[in-house]
């Protein structure tokens, strides 16, 4: 079991792709920054009308004033409160669409990734990605990317607006930002790693849960209870010191925060009350500028506070688009195949470099025979099935059908030659004709009608409470392993491949009934070449030939008739399989 | 700060959700109350940083005293120190507070799991169950959490009233009415966004269904095809995810927009007011400040109400969820008096198929339908409950269920690993005490016939396996779980279709080491439902069933010779 995980985008190619994905979405972008950036203006009239208060109720004013005053105070605020209104919608709408464009993206990705990679990889990986990943991500372009860039639009007009009311004035507001830049760095090279931390220790609490729940059998009969709670308890404990860790450092970084947003306001009474003594600024003036100093705390910090989720979000959005580092590994060529014929010559294969599963198995597929595989476990019988199937490139040799390397044809043309099904039973969520036309889109209710009753599966399908429409898959309708293999073996039947590996592909099913569904498929598979590896032996009775792979060579080829007759290792087996009370007794 | 997991989370009042969270609240009092304290603190500390500001401007700017501005910025920065220091402590407080109730939920509902699993199973989907113990305990910790602020949203609120009162009993009111009417009108425009944020969730998780559920059959899509047909599915289904959150936009925008009017026609109201006051003299310009200040700062406590009312909403939600899995009660439970353990060595029958099962044999199952033998294994371990299965004349269910399990253990047609090491794994009854040493495991490696899986860890019995051993094919799946049974090596095994995803090779060794580890000394039972005549050649004893029942009993070429109903079902139909 070799666990390859997949590659993580380095911080550049991050960059890179968010480039280019602002680029692709710029235009409404551009039209929400604005719309904030006047909503942000608008609610920067308060500090400066009240200024103007203050300093004509010093100097002595009119009530007719002071009201026009007020009445200007209010259309700010019907300003404020429509462009609010505008900005965050369209804010929500660019957000929801940029988001869709990123999943639809890392999916499409997903679907092509290598076979090799695929098989290798494992699924749980990916799975992590496409969920955890991708909601992390939401929460950063849905919330955490709009709150940054409409807070940092709004601080910088704040600061413009208290130079322009005046320059010398506004000085006091920068005194904050030197705290302000050291706090947040140093809480910024530590936080995001501890986020993440918070949130694998979760991640593995839930799968640990779902695992308890997906397993309650065997929990339940293994006795294994208190060893699950064990298990629960210590995620959450792990859980419970990565909250600690950044508990710790946000007690450093809150109060610094605080006391440096409390530095201008400080100096500027200090400072304004010497300026306005030296008749360089008036009361008007400095209160204004004073309140900017109040008003700016709240973008400064909303800003400050959601940098850490966007950090946390360019860790998600650099596994999402590590995906599509994923080499190629095939260039499909114009080769075309010449007949049907599918010939292995002298392959070698590993998966670890310097341990060969195969070594040197030549095997020539006569066009519509039926060739069982059979052997010990770990002799490399699915990796051979892989091999034929061109899910893998050999090491050494060739897998070709018509004369073509099965790797060099491009991949939907590769499946019209060779389809694999392997023993993994995946029902996909939806109705059994979406779980059956992914095998054949354009395929009539009378073509998945007619694959279904090939492989028996026909009258159950019917018999359930929608039929073919009835929800299946997660969430919908549970299936038995058995029955979710016989919907593998029915896509093939629509597929419709001159060649097919069968790997265990009915292992699952009872033995009466795996022998019942071989006759009928038998029928509909006539004509076609099928490689069956099997471990019941009836299978290999029932094929043409018989090969048996021993430590990654072929060692019998032949029918069962004549394996039987040379008395080798199939032989031994069989006799011992029939019960034939005449066979000696095989260790 | 509260230790935690906690060593007992206690048992739940569950009699409704608001009970559920009453209890949690009961348990964690002292730190809601000391929370409450430094929340108060901190936000009255806030409070009145607009009236030390106001001083300022009219004793120091407007006065051009730079001694008085000098003495009311330190106040105002002593404010601000307050408010950092009991910021904090408050945070630390309200931390500990989410935690304590998130975490209670999240034990209390990890340790139901691992028990009743099998009963909670059938009435919910795990994800269900996944999703009550992070979201929803997460929105019960979030109650909690919010207690502090929302004390001090009160208590700041009162405080900027009275002084506002002792000015003008005008302001005064316009503040006491002015920040509960702003509260009564807020809460309504959250109900249609937080439906429509319910409608983009349900969207959201269904899309995150769908995009795991390809991945996770990607090996099948990718053997056969179909990607463009999924991908086409999971557009449309992104497409519709993308419309429910632009529906959620615009009550958003409007509650957004409505967090800026109904706070700004409060600090209009109260500048306009103020001015007029102080043009009549009855306060001084810094007051007029101060006033202004005040009525921006209210608009921190009204969105903590805001805030607090949405959360213990959110919460009763998360709790009715929770409530529903911690009542599922368990299938099979132990009696009030259970009855004395039999001897080793006892017979165990079971009268419904009329199977007994002497001490010290391996005998086989045998049934046309692997389903009706099967139910006799689970009755046979006690994984249900009935009255005609007896150990040594006693009841199964009459004895505890941790004996029953010592002694008859049941492996299920398709048993579970789970994640960890795999030394940990192959041996989970392991603790300090009693753990086996890697010979057993690597003995009971061989009887199942995994060496080779074993030989292929890079990382041998240190290897992680992965969830579900989703690593593994099936096989070796098949043979590793076996090969757990046998390290636990009890008195009675029972397999069910132990072999059914091996090769015939394997086969093979497994049923002659299984003999020789198990059957050597007389001493252990073995009960295997199986239809391979490789493992029926094996057996002592098989017995038939023919719906349910046991029809015949003898060894396996005795039963092949004589009975043909037997000999269709092994040989699969096929006369030779």
């Amino acid at each position: 079991m070799s666990r390859r995980t997949l590659p993580v985008a380095t911080s550049t190619q991050v960059r890179r792709q968010v480039k280019v994905l602002l680029a692709r979405h710029r235009r409404p972008l551009v039209g929400m920054l604005v719309l904030n950036g006047f909503a942000a203006l608008a609610g920067l009239a308060g500090p400066r009308l009240l200024g103007e208060m203050v300093e004509s109720l010093r100097a002595g004013t009119t009530r007719g004033h002071l009201d026009r005053l007020a009445v200007l105070l209010a259309l700010a605020l019907v300003a404020q409160t429509v462009l609010t209104w505008f900005a965050r919608r369209a804010g929500f709408v660019v957000a929801e669409t940029v988001f869709a464009d990123l999943r639809e993206g890392f999916l499409t990705r997903v679907l092509s990734l290598p076979l090799s990679t695929v098989e290798r990889a494992g699924t749980g990986d990916l799975v992590t990605r496409s969920t955890g990943d991708v909601e992390a991500l939401a929460r950063t372009v849905r919330f955490a990317v709009p709150e940054v860039l409409v807070a940092t639009v709004t601080v910088a007009l704040t600061v413009v607006a208290a130079f322009v009311t005046g320059p010398l004035v506004a000085l006091p507001l920068l005194a904050g930002a030197p705290l302000i830049a050291i706090g947040t760095r140093w809480y910024l090279r530590r936080a995001p790693a501890g986020y993440l931390r918070e949130r694998e220790a979760y991640a593995q609490y839930n799968g640990t849960l779902a695992e308890t729940v997906d397993g309650a059998r065997t929990v339940e009969a293994l006795g294994l209870a208190g060893r699950r709670t064990a298990r629960i308890e210590g995620d959450l404990a792990r859980a419970h010191d990565a909250e600690r860790y950044t508990l710790r450092l946000r007690t450093i970084w809150f109060p610094t925060m605080e006391l440096a947003y409390a530095v201008p306001v400080t100096l500027s009474l200090v400072w304004g009350t010497w300026l306005v003594a030296g008749g360089h600024a008036t009361l008007g003036q400095v209160t204004a500028v004073t309140l900017y100093a109040v008003q700016v705390v709240d973008p400064v910090d909303r800003l400050i506070s959601w940098l850490d989720e966007v950090q946390v979000g360019a860790t998600a959005l650099s596994r999402i688009l590590g995906v599509e580092l994923v080499p190629d590994d095939r260039v499909a060529s114009d080769e075309r195949p010449a007949d049907e014929h599918v010939v292995v010559e002298d392959v070698r294969f590993a998966y670890r470099e310097g341990r060969d599963v195969l070594r040197g198995i030549d095997l020539d597929l006569r066009p519509g025979e039926r060739l069982a595989v059979v052997g010990p476990s770990g002799a490399g019988k699915s990796t051979l099935g892989r091999l034929l199937a061109g899910v893998h490139p050999p090491r050494t040799g060739r897998v070709t059908v018509g004369g073509v390397p099965l790797v060099d044809l491009p991949l939907d043309d590769l499946r019209r030659h060779v389809v694999l099904v392997t023993q993994e039973h995946h029902v996909f969520v939806g109705s059994v004709a979406e779980n059956l036309l992914l095998a054949r889109p354009a395929a009539t209710e009378d073509a998945l009608r007619a694959a279904l009753s090939a492989v028996d599966a026909l009258a159950w399908v019917l018999a359930l409470p929608d039929g073919l429409a009835t929800e299946v898959g997660s969430g919908g309708r549970p299936l038995s392993p058995a029955q979710a293999q016989q919907l593998a073996l029915a896509r093939i039947v629509l597929a419709d491949p001159h060649t097919l590996v069968l790997d265990e592909a009915t292992s699952l099913l009872d033995p009466r009934s795996a022998r019942h569904l071989e006759h009928s498929l038998a029928a509909v598979l006539h004509g076609r070449t099928v490689v069956a590896i099997a471990h019941r032996l009836h299978t290999a009775h029932d094929a043409d030939r018989v090969a048996v792979v021993e430590d990654g060579l072929v060692s019998e080829l032949g029918s069962h008739d004549e394996l039987v007759a040379s008395g080798g290792a199939y032989a031994a087996l069989w006799d011992s399989w029939s019960s034939d009370p005449s066979a000696s007794p095989v260790h | 700060m509260r230790h935690l997991p906690l060593a007992d989370p206690g048992s739940p009042d569950l009699r409704s959700p608001a009970r559920y969270l009453l209890w949690t609240g009961r348990q964690q009092w002292r730190t809601l109350l000391v929370g409450v304290a430094f929340g108060v603190t901190w936000m009255v500390a806030q409070a009145l940083v607009p009236a030390a500001i106001g001083r300022g401007l009219q004793a120091g700017v407007a006065e051009k005293d730079l001694e008085a501005a000098a003495r009311w910025s330190l106040v105002v920065f002593g404010l601000a120190a307050v408010q950092a220091v009991f910021g904090v402590l408050r945070h630390r407080v309200a931390v500990d507070n989410w935690l304590q109730a998130s975490f209670r939920a999240m034990q209390l509902l990890g340790r139901h799991s691992a028990e009743v699993g099998v009963a909670i199973r059938r009435r919910l989907p795990t994800g269900e169950v996944v999703s009550a113990a992070t979201n929803d305990a997460l929105h019960i910790g979030s109650a909690f959490d919010v207690t502090a602020r929302f004390a001090g949203a009160v208590v700041s609120y009162v405080v900027v009233a009275v002084i506002l009162l002792r000015s003008s009993v005008l302001l005064g009111l316009v503040v006491l009415l002015g920040a509960p009417a702003m509260v009564l009108l807020l809460g309504p425009l959250l109900r249609p966004l937080q439906r429509r944020q319910h409608a983009q969730r349900e969207v959201a998780g269904k899309l995150t269904a769908l995009g795991a559920d390809t991945v996770a059959g990607l090996r099948v899509l990718r053997g056969i095809g179909g990607e463009p047909a999924f991908l086409e599915r999971y557009r449309n289904r992104s497409a519709e995810l993308q419309r429910a959150g632009v529906r959620v936009a615009s009550p958003q925008a409007t509650l957004d927009s409505a967090q800026v009017l109904l706070p700004g026609v409060f600090l209009v109201l109260v500048t306009w007011l103020s001015a007029r006051l102080a043009l009549e003299g009855a306060i001084d310009v810094g007051d007029v400040v101060a006033f202004y200040g005040y009525a921006f700062f209210l608009v921190i406590p009204i969105r903590t109400a805001v805030e607090a009312a949405d959360k213990v909403t959110r919460s009763l939600v998360g709790a009715r969820r929770i409530v529903a899995v911690l009542t599922t009660e368990p299938e099979i439970r132990d009696t009030a008096e259970p009855a004395a353990e039999p001897p080793t060595g006892s017979t165990l029958s079971d009268a419904r198929s009329g199977l007994t099962v002497a001490s010290g044999t391996l005998t086989a199952l045998v049934s046309a339908d692997p389903d009706e033998s099967a139910a006799v294994a689970h009755r046979l371990g006690r994984l249900s409950d009935d009255a005609g299965v007896t150990l040594g004349g006693t009841r199964l269910m009459d004895l505890p269920i941790a004996a029953v399990r010592r002694r008859v253990l049941v492996s299920e047609a398709d048993p579970r690993l789970f994640t960890g090491v795999l030394r940990d794994e192959l041996d989970p009854w392991a603790d300090a005490a009693h753990a086996r040493g890697d010979a057993d495991l690597v003995s009971a490696l061989h009887v199942a016939a995994a060496e080779d899986v074993l030989d292929s860890l890079p990382d041998g019995l240190d290897e992680e396996v992965d969830e579900a051993g989703r690593g593994f094919s099936g096989g070796q799946r098949q043979r590793m779980a076996l090969a757990r049974v046998l390290v636990a090596d009890p008195e009675v095994l029972v397999l069910v279709e132990p072999t059914s995803a091996v090769d015939a090779h394997t086969e093979l060794l497994v049923a002659a080491r299984l003999r020789a580890a198990r059957h050597d000394d007389g001493r252990r039972t073995t009960v295997i439902t199986t239809a391979s005549p490789l493992l029926l050649d094996r057996c002592d004893d098989v017995a038939y069933l023919v719906g349910g029942r046991v029809v015949a009993r003898g060894r396996h070429r005795d039963l092949l010779a004589q009975n043909p109903g037997y000999r269709q079902t092994v040989t699969r139909g096929e006369d030779r």
